[in-house]
Protein backbone atom coordinates (compact mmCIF):
# COMPACT_ATOMS: atom_id res chain seq x y z
CA UNK A 1 0.00 0.00 0.00
CA UNK A 2 1.57 3.23 -1.24
CA UNK A 3 2.18 5.99 1.69
CA UNK A 4 1.77 9.56 1.43
CA UNK A 5 2.71 11.50 4.41
CA UNK A 6 1.45 14.87 4.06
CA UNK A 7 3.69 17.86 4.80
CA UNK A 8 4.35 21.87 4.15
CA UNK A 9 3.57 21.13 0.13
CA UNK A 10 1.51 18.24 1.11
CA UNK A 11 -0.67 18.41 3.67
CA UNK A 12 -4.06 18.00 2.81
CA UNK A 13 -3.49 16.92 -0.65
CA UNK A 14 -5.90 13.82 -1.37
CA UNK A 15 -4.68 13.40 -4.90
CA UNK A 16 -2.87 10.29 -5.00
CA UNK A 17 -1.95 11.32 -8.78
CA UNK A 18 -3.52 13.69 -10.79
CA UNK A 19 -4.02 12.24 -13.92
CA UNK A 20 -4.46 8.09 -12.77
CA UNK A 21 -2.24 5.55 -16.01
CA UNK A 22 -4.75 4.61 -18.74
CA UNK A 23 -7.48 7.80 -18.09
CA UNK A 24 -7.96 10.44 -20.44
CA UNK A 25 -9.27 13.38 -18.00
CA UNK A 26 -7.38 15.47 -15.98
CA UNK A 27 -8.57 16.38 -12.58
CA UNK A 28 -9.49 19.98 -14.10
CA UNK A 29 -10.94 18.58 -17.04
CA UNK A 30 -13.11 16.47 -14.81
CA UNK A 31 -14.33 19.34 -12.54
CA UNK A 32 -15.09 21.38 -15.94
CA UNK A 33 -17.08 18.36 -17.01
CA UNK A 34 -18.64 17.52 -13.61
CA UNK A 35 -19.86 20.96 -13.54
CA UNK A 36 -22.30 20.04 -16.63
CA UNK A 37 -22.98 17.23 -15.02
CA UNK A 38 -20.88 14.66 -16.91
CA UNK A 39 -21.33 10.98 -14.95
CA UNK A 40 -17.60 10.26 -16.17
CA UNK A 41 -16.47 12.97 -15.10
CA UNK A 42 -18.24 12.55 -11.23
CA UNK A 43 -16.95 8.76 -11.31
CA UNK A 44 -13.20 10.02 -12.17
CA UNK A 45 -13.56 12.73 -9.66
CA UNK A 46 -14.32 10.01 -7.37
CA UNK A 47 -12.22 7.45 -8.40
CA UNK A 48 -9.19 9.74 -7.78
CA UNK A 49 -9.52 11.18 -4.40
CA UNK A 50 -11.89 8.25 -2.52
CA UNK A 51 -8.85 6.31 -0.86
CA UNK A 52 -7.74 9.66 1.16
CA UNK A 53 -11.31 11.12 1.82
CA UNK A 54 -12.00 7.46 3.19
CA UNK A 55 -8.42 6.89 5.15
CA UNK A 56 -9.21 10.46 6.82
CA UNK A 57 -12.78 9.01 7.57
CA UNK A 58 -11.59 5.79 8.93
CA UNK A 59 -8.87 7.18 11.08
CA UNK A 60 -11.23 9.70 12.68
CA UNK A 61 -13.64 8.05 13.27
CA UNK A 62 -12.18 4.11 13.71
CA UNK A 63 -14.92 2.76 12.14
CA UNK A 64 -15.44 1.58 9.01
CA UNK A 65 -18.93 1.33 8.28
CA UNK A 66 -18.97 5.26 9.58
CA UNK A 67 -16.14 6.20 7.66
CA UNK A 68 -18.05 4.74 4.21
CA UNK A 69 -21.27 6.96 4.89
CA UNK A 70 -19.01 10.01 5.91
CA UNK A 71 -16.66 9.49 2.68
CA UNK A 72 -20.35 9.39 0.40
CA UNK A 73 -21.28 12.51 2.51
CA UNK A 74 -18.22 14.52 1.38
CA UNK A 75 -18.29 13.61 -1.52
CA UNK A 76 -22.14 14.00 -1.99
CA UNK A 77 -21.14 17.81 -0.53
CA UNK A 78 -18.34 18.47 -2.67
CA UNK A 79 -20.59 17.49 -6.08
CA UNK A 80 -23.66 19.79 -4.71
CA UNK A 81 -21.22 22.54 -4.20
CA UNK A 82 -18.88 21.81 -7.35
CA UNK A 83 -20.52 24.02 -9.68
CA UNK A 84 -18.93 26.88 -7.00
CA UNK A 85 -15.65 25.78 -7.45
CA UNK A 86 -13.38 28.46 -9.24
CA UNK A 87 -9.87 26.95 -8.69
CA UNK A 88 -8.90 29.55 -6.20
CA UNK A 89 -7.49 26.71 -4.34
CA UNK A 90 -6.79 23.37 -4.75
CA UNK A 91 -9.32 20.90 -5.42
CA UNK A 92 -8.24 18.27 -3.21
CA UNK A 93 -7.51 20.63 -0.53
CA UNK A 94 -10.91 21.88 -0.52
CA UNK A 95 -12.02 18.22 -0.84
CA UNK A 96 -9.71 17.45 2.51
CA UNK A 97 -11.23 20.59 4.57
CA UNK A 98 -15.11 19.48 3.69
CA UNK A 99 -13.94 15.90 4.54
CA UNK A 100 -12.87 16.92 7.85
CA UNK A 101 -15.79 19.30 8.46
CA UNK A 102 -18.38 16.55 7.47
CA UNK A 103 -16.60 14.67 9.85
CA UNK A 104 -16.79 16.76 13.11
CA UNK A 105 -20.11 17.68 12.02
CA UNK A 106 -20.63 14.04 12.64
CA UNK A 107 -18.95 14.14 15.70
CA UNK A 108 -20.95 16.57 17.42
CA UNK A 109 -24.17 15.54 15.93
CA UNK A 110 -23.94 12.22 18.03
CA UNK A 111 -22.78 14.72 20.83
CA UNK A 112 -18.93 13.20 20.93
CA UNK A 113 -16.24 15.52 22.11
CA UNK A 114 -14.45 17.44 19.22
CA UNK A 115 -12.13 19.39 21.79
CA UNK A 116 -11.00 16.80 24.26
CA UNK A 117 -12.94 16.64 27.58
CA UNK A 118 -10.06 16.73 30.00
CA UNK A 119 -9.51 14.29 31.95
CA UNK A 120 -9.29 15.59 35.79
CA UNK A 121 -8.74 12.03 36.77
CA UNK A 122 -5.31 11.83 35.72
CA UNK A 123 -4.34 15.09 37.44
CA UNK A 124 -3.49 17.49 34.56
CA UNK A 125 -2.38 20.42 36.90
CA UNK A 126 -0.43 18.30 39.31
CA UNK A 127 1.74 16.91 36.52
CA UNK A 128 1.33 13.10 35.66
CA UNK A 129 2.84 12.16 32.51
CA UNK A 130 6.23 10.93 33.81
CA UNK A 131 5.41 8.59 36.71
CA UNK A 132 8.33 7.84 39.06
CA UNK A 133 8.27 4.07 39.50
CA UNK A 134 10.96 3.08 41.46
CA UNK A 135 11.77 -0.28 40.66
CA UNK A 136 10.01 -0.12 37.56
CA UNK A 137 12.32 -0.26 33.90
CA UNK A 138 12.48 2.92 32.16
CA UNK A 139 11.99 1.66 28.76
CA UNK A 140 11.56 3.65 25.78
CA UNK A 141 9.11 2.88 23.50
CA UNK A 142 11.40 3.54 20.54
CA UNK A 143 12.32 0.08 19.15
CA UNK A 144 9.38 -2.06 20.87
CA UNK A 145 6.27 -0.51 19.20
CA UNK A 146 4.96 -1.61 15.80
CA UNK A 147 2.77 0.79 13.50
CA UNK A 148 0.00 -1.59 13.82
CA UNK A 149 0.12 -1.26 17.68
CA UNK A 150 0.09 2.73 17.03
CA UNK A 151 -3.25 2.23 14.98
CA UNK A 152 -5.00 0.06 17.81
CA UNK A 153 -3.27 2.59 20.36
CA UNK A 154 -5.23 5.57 18.13
CA UNK A 155 -8.31 3.77 17.82
CA UNK A 156 -8.40 3.44 21.65
CA UNK A 157 -8.01 6.85 22.30
CA UNK A 158 -11.53 9.11 23.16
CA UNK A 159 -12.86 10.25 19.96
CA UNK A 160 -11.86 14.36 20.96
CA UNK A 161 -8.29 13.55 21.26
CA UNK A 162 -8.28 11.37 18.24
CA UNK A 163 -9.42 14.07 16.81
CA UNK A 164 -7.01 16.51 17.33
CA UNK A 165 -3.73 14.04 17.51
CA UNK A 166 -4.43 12.91 13.83
CA UNK A 167 -5.63 16.06 12.34
CA UNK A 168 -2.20 17.37 13.36
CA UNK A 169 0.14 14.34 13.36
CA UNK A 170 -1.01 12.85 10.83
CA UNK A 171 -2.93 14.79 8.48
CA UNK A 172 -0.04 17.46 8.57
CA UNK A 173 -2.48 20.62 9.87
CA UNK A 174 -0.93 23.43 11.90
CA UNK A 175 -2.28 24.47 15.28
CA UNK A 176 -4.05 27.36 13.80
CA UNK A 177 -5.74 25.37 11.11
CA UNK A 178 -7.25 22.95 13.58
CA UNK A 179 -8.19 25.90 15.77
CA UNK A 180 -10.53 27.20 13.12
CA UNK A 181 -11.49 23.38 12.12
CA UNK A 182 -12.85 23.03 15.46
CA UNK A 183 -13.62 26.01 17.49
CA UNK A 184 -11.16 26.41 19.42
CA UNK A 185 -7.60 28.36 20.98
CA UNK A 186 -4.63 27.86 18.98
CA UNK A 187 -3.22 27.19 23.25
CA UNK A 188 -5.91 24.47 23.13
CA UNK A 189 -5.17 22.82 20.46
CA UNK A 190 -1.59 22.00 21.46
CA UNK A 191 -2.38 21.67 25.28
CA UNK A 192 -4.88 18.93 23.95
CA UNK A 193 -2.14 17.27 21.34
CA UNK A 194 0.47 17.08 23.84
CA UNK A 195 -2.49 15.48 25.83
CA UNK A 196 -3.33 13.20 23.45
CA UNK A 197 0.38 12.08 22.88
CA UNK A 198 0.70 11.54 26.66
CA UNK A 199 -2.47 9.27 26.37
CA UNK A 200 -1.29 7.60 23.71
CA UNK A 201 2.23 6.65 25.61
CA UNK A 202 -0.03 5.31 28.74
CA UNK A 203 -1.65 3.19 26.13
CA UNK A 204 1.46 1.67 24.30
CA UNK A 205 2.78 1.28 27.70
CA UNK A 206 0.30 -0.64 28.98
CA UNK A 207 0.14 -3.03 25.88
CA UNK A 208 3.18 -3.42 25.91
CA UNK A 209 3.54 -4.35 29.81
CA UNK A 210 0.61 -6.59 29.19
CA UNK A 211 2.33 -8.46 26.59
CA UNK A 212 5.57 -8.85 28.43
CA UNK A 213 3.18 -10.66 31.23
CA UNK A 214 1.74 -12.90 29.09
CA UNK A 215 5.45 -14.46 28.02
CA UNK B 1 13.38 23.51 37.03
CA UNK B 2 11.58 20.24 38.39
CA UNK B 3 9.79 17.47 36.66
CA UNK B 4 6.43 18.95 37.30
CA UNK B 5 7.52 22.70 35.96
CA UNK B 6 9.20 20.95 32.94
CA UNK B 7 6.15 19.36 31.84
CA UNK B 8 4.12 22.24 32.84
CA UNK B 9 6.37 24.00 29.55
CA UNK B 10 6.31 20.82 27.38
CA UNK B 11 3.47 21.17 25.31
CA UNK B 12 4.75 24.72 24.42
CA UNK B 13 8.28 23.56 23.85
CA UNK B 14 7.87 20.18 21.83
CA UNK B 15 7.59 22.46 18.41
CA UNK B 16 10.37 24.85 19.27
CA UNK B 17 13.87 25.47 20.93
CA UNK B 18 14.02 24.42 24.50
CA UNK B 19 15.50 26.83 27.18
CA UNK B 20 19.01 25.96 28.86
CA UNK B 21 16.94 25.40 32.15
CA UNK B 22 15.07 22.49 30.06
CA UNK B 23 18.09 21.17 28.66
CA UNK B 24 19.56 21.22 32.03
CA UNK B 25 16.56 19.28 33.27
CA UNK B 26 16.69 16.86 30.54
CA UNK B 27 20.23 15.96 30.92
CA UNK B 28 19.48 15.47 34.67
CA UNK B 29 16.49 13.46 34.67
CA UNK B 30 16.00 10.10 32.76
CA UNK B 31 11.74 9.83 33.48
CA UNK B 32 11.51 13.52 31.65
CA UNK B 33 14.04 12.64 29.10
CA UNK B 34 12.47 9.27 28.30
CA UNK B 35 8.85 10.46 28.57
CA UNK B 36 10.27 13.91 25.52
CA UNK B 37 11.45 10.55 23.60
CA UNK B 38 8.49 8.80 23.54
CA UNK B 39 6.62 11.92 22.46
CA UNK B 40 8.97 12.29 19.63
CA UNK B 41 8.64 8.85 19.47
CA UNK B 42 4.82 8.68 18.98
CA UNK B 43 4.70 12.29 16.66
CA UNK B 44 7.18 10.63 14.53
CA UNK B 45 5.90 7.48 14.01
CA UNK B 46 2.26 8.96 13.55
CA UNK B 47 3.21 9.19 9.88
CA UNK B 48 2.79 5.63 9.33
CA UNK B 49 -0.54 5.85 10.00
CA UNK B 50 -1.09 7.29 6.82
CA UNK B 51 -1.75 4.21 4.32
CA UNK B 52 -4.44 4.25 2.03
CA UNK B 53 -7.55 2.33 2.13
CA UNK B 54 -10.07 1.57 -0.25
CA UNK B 55 -13.90 2.02 0.47
CA UNK B 56 -16.35 -0.34 -0.64
CA UNK B 57 -18.06 -0.55 -4.21
CA UNK B 58 -20.92 0.34 -2.01
CA UNK B 59 -19.90 3.80 -1.94
CA UNK B 60 -19.65 5.02 -5.22
CA UNK B 61 -23.08 2.78 -5.89
CA UNK B 62 -24.86 4.77 -3.12
CA UNK B 63 -23.49 7.97 -4.10
CA UNK B 64 -23.64 7.76 -7.91
CA UNK B 65 -27.55 6.70 -7.02
CA UNK B 66 -28.24 10.11 -5.22
CA UNK B 67 -26.32 12.47 -7.55
CA UNK B 68 -29.09 10.63 -10.34
CA UNK B 69 -32.00 11.39 -7.80
CA UNK B 70 -30.74 15.16 -7.10
CA UNK B 71 -30.35 15.48 -10.52
CA UNK B 72 -26.44 16.26 -10.48
CA UNK B 73 -25.66 13.22 -12.80
CA UNK B 74 -27.55 14.88 -16.20
CA UNK B 75 -26.32 12.17 -18.88
CA UNK B 76 -27.22 8.36 -18.95
CA UNK B 77 -24.45 6.00 -17.31
CA UNK B 78 -21.72 5.12 -19.80
CA UNK B 79 -21.91 1.52 -20.33
CA UNK B 80 -18.34 0.05 -18.91
CA UNK B 81 -16.23 -2.88 -19.99
CA UNK B 82 -14.30 -4.30 -17.10
CA UNK B 83 -16.30 -7.68 -16.37
CA UNK B 84 -17.24 -9.11 -19.70
CA UNK B 85 -18.34 -12.55 -18.17
CA UNK B 86 -21.07 -10.03 -16.30
CA UNK B 87 -22.01 -8.11 -19.25
CA UNK B 88 -23.08 -11.03 -21.17
CA UNK B 89 -24.78 -12.58 -18.56
CA UNK B 90 -27.15 -9.97 -18.37
CA UNK B 91 -26.47 -8.62 -22.24
CA UNK B 92 -29.64 -9.68 -23.76
CA UNK B 93 -31.73 -7.11 -21.47
CA UNK B 94 -30.58 -4.06 -23.45
CA UNK B 95 -30.71 -5.68 -27.01
CA UNK B 96 -34.60 -6.88 -25.97
CA UNK B 97 -35.20 -3.20 -24.76
CA UNK B 98 -33.30 -1.94 -27.80
CA UNK B 99 -35.13 -3.96 -29.85
CA UNK B 100 -38.74 -3.03 -28.38
CA UNK B 101 -37.80 0.32 -28.74
CA UNK B 102 -36.95 0.09 -32.63
CA UNK B 103 -40.42 -1.82 -33.17
CA UNK B 104 -42.63 0.62 -31.57
CA UNK B 105 -40.68 2.98 -33.74
CA UNK B 106 -40.85 1.49 -36.85
CA UNK B 107 -44.90 1.05 -36.28
CA UNK B 108 -45.49 4.46 -35.34
CA UNK B 109 -43.45 6.12 -38.18
CA UNK B 110 -44.11 3.82 -41.02
CA UNK B 111 -45.12 6.02 -44.08
CA UNK B 112 -48.80 5.40 -44.98
CA UNK B 113 -49.27 4.88 -48.89
CA UNK B 114 -49.33 7.62 -51.00
CA UNK B 115 -52.84 9.30 -51.16
CA UNK B 116 -54.35 7.34 -48.74
CA UNK B 117 -55.98 9.74 -46.20
CA UNK B 118 -57.28 7.44 -44.17
CA UNK B 119 -56.56 7.55 -40.48
CA UNK B 120 -54.43 4.41 -39.34
CA UNK B 121 -56.92 4.54 -36.63
CA UNK B 122 -57.85 1.04 -37.08
CA UNK B 123 -54.43 -0.22 -37.61
CA UNK B 124 -53.50 -2.52 -34.63
CA UNK B 125 -50.45 0.24 -34.18
CA UNK B 126 -48.51 -1.47 -31.17
CA UNK B 127 -48.12 -4.72 -29.96
CA UNK B 128 -49.10 -3.99 -26.74
CA UNK B 129 -49.82 -6.78 -25.39
CA UNK B 130 -47.54 -8.74 -26.36
CA UNK B 131 -44.68 -6.46 -25.44
CA UNK B 132 -46.11 -5.59 -21.81
CA UNK B 133 -45.81 -9.29 -21.00
CA UNK B 134 -42.41 -9.72 -22.68
CA UNK B 135 -41.21 -6.35 -20.36
CA UNK B 136 -42.82 -7.71 -17.16
CA UNK B 137 -40.37 -10.71 -17.36
CA UNK B 138 -37.13 -8.47 -18.36
CA UNK B 139 -38.10 -6.09 -15.48
CA UNK B 140 -38.01 -8.95 -13.14
CA UNK B 141 -34.50 -9.97 -13.92
CA UNK B 142 -33.30 -5.97 -13.91
CA UNK B 143 -34.95 -6.17 -10.71
CA UNK B 144 -33.20 -9.32 -9.68
CA UNK B 145 -30.13 -8.15 -11.02
CA UNK B 146 -30.18 -5.23 -8.75
CA UNK B 147 -31.55 -7.03 -5.63
CA UNK B 148 -28.16 -7.08 -3.22
CA UNK B 149 -27.80 -3.42 -3.22
CA UNK B 150 -29.03 -1.00 -0.51
CA UNK B 151 -33.05 -1.00 -0.14
CA UNK B 152 -33.47 2.31 -0.71
CA UNK B 153 -31.10 2.16 -4.30
CA UNK B 154 -33.97 -1.08 -5.29
CA UNK B 155 -36.95 1.21 -4.05
CA UNK B 156 -35.10 3.35 -6.68
CA UNK B 157 -35.44 1.28 -9.15
CA UNK B 158 -38.51 -0.24 -8.28
CA UNK B 159 -40.04 3.60 -8.73
CA UNK B 160 -38.09 4.58 -11.82
CA UNK B 161 -39.29 1.37 -13.36
CA UNK B 162 -42.73 1.78 -12.40
CA UNK B 163 -42.76 5.43 -13.78
CA UNK B 164 -41.17 3.96 -16.93
CA UNK B 165 -44.10 1.30 -17.72
CA UNK B 166 -46.76 4.01 -16.28
CA UNK B 167 -46.14 6.42 -18.94
CA UNK B 168 -45.59 3.50 -21.40
CA UNK B 169 -49.12 2.35 -20.33
CA UNK B 170 -50.23 5.47 -20.79
CA UNK B 171 -48.90 6.00 -24.02
CA UNK B 172 -50.40 3.10 -25.66
CA UNK B 173 -53.69 3.52 -24.15
CA UNK B 174 -53.29 6.99 -25.61
CA UNK B 175 -52.33 5.90 -28.99
CA UNK B 176 -55.33 3.03 -29.34
CA UNK B 177 -57.59 6.15 -29.36
CA UNK B 178 -56.01 8.30 -31.48
CA UNK B 179 -52.91 6.80 -33.56
CA UNK B 180 -51.74 9.54 -35.08
CA UNK B 181 -51.11 11.76 -32.19
CA UNK B 182 -47.86 12.54 -32.18
CA UNK B 183 -47.25 13.76 -28.64
CA UNK B 184 -48.22 10.35 -27.81
CA UNK B 185 -45.81 9.11 -29.92
CA UNK B 186 -43.27 10.90 -28.62
CA UNK B 187 -43.91 9.86 -24.74
CA UNK B 188 -44.01 6.07 -25.78
CA UNK B 189 -40.25 6.39 -27.33
CA UNK B 190 -39.36 8.35 -24.35
CA UNK B 191 -40.78 6.16 -21.88
CA UNK B 192 -38.95 3.03 -24.01
CA UNK B 193 -35.76 5.13 -24.18
CA UNK B 194 -36.23 5.81 -20.49
CA UNK B 195 -36.51 1.96 -19.36
CA UNK B 196 -33.10 1.25 -21.54
CA UNK B 197 -31.57 3.51 -19.92
CA UNK B 198 -32.42 1.72 -16.61
CA UNK B 199 -31.42 -1.36 -17.70
CA UNK B 200 -28.24 0.25 -18.78
CA UNK B 201 -27.61 1.88 -15.47
CA UNK B 202 -28.39 -1.51 -13.66
CA UNK B 203 -25.40 -2.91 -15.77
CA UNK B 204 -23.42 -0.60 -15.41
CA UNK B 205 -23.15 -0.82 -11.84
CA UNK B 206 -23.11 -4.60 -11.46
CA UNK B 207 -20.22 -4.33 -13.33
CA UNK B 208 -18.70 -2.38 -10.74
CA UNK B 209 -20.07 -4.45 -8.03
CA UNK B 210 -17.66 -7.28 -9.62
Amino acid sequence: MRRIRPNAAGKGDLTDAKRPQGNKLSEAEAIEKAKQGDPEAFEFLYHLHKRRVYSLCLRMTGNTASAEDLTQEAFLQLFRKISTFRGESAFSTWLHRMSVNVVLMQLRKKGLPVVPIDETAEGDEEGTAVRKEPGAPDERLAGSIDRLQLQRAVDELPPGYRTIFVLHDVEGYEHNEIAELVGCSIGNSKSQLHKARIKLRELLRANRAEKAGKR
Amino acid sequence: MNCLQFEKELPDSLEGARTPEQQAHLSACSACSSLLADLDFIATQASSLNDLQEPSPRVWNSLEAQLRREGLIRQPARPTLHNPFWRWRNAWIVPVAAALLVVAGIKLYQPTKAGDNQPIAKQNVLPARPARSAISTEDSEMMKTVASRPPAQVAAYRNDLDQANAFIRDAQESLRNDPNDIYSQQLLMDAYEQKQMLYHLAMDQSDDEQ
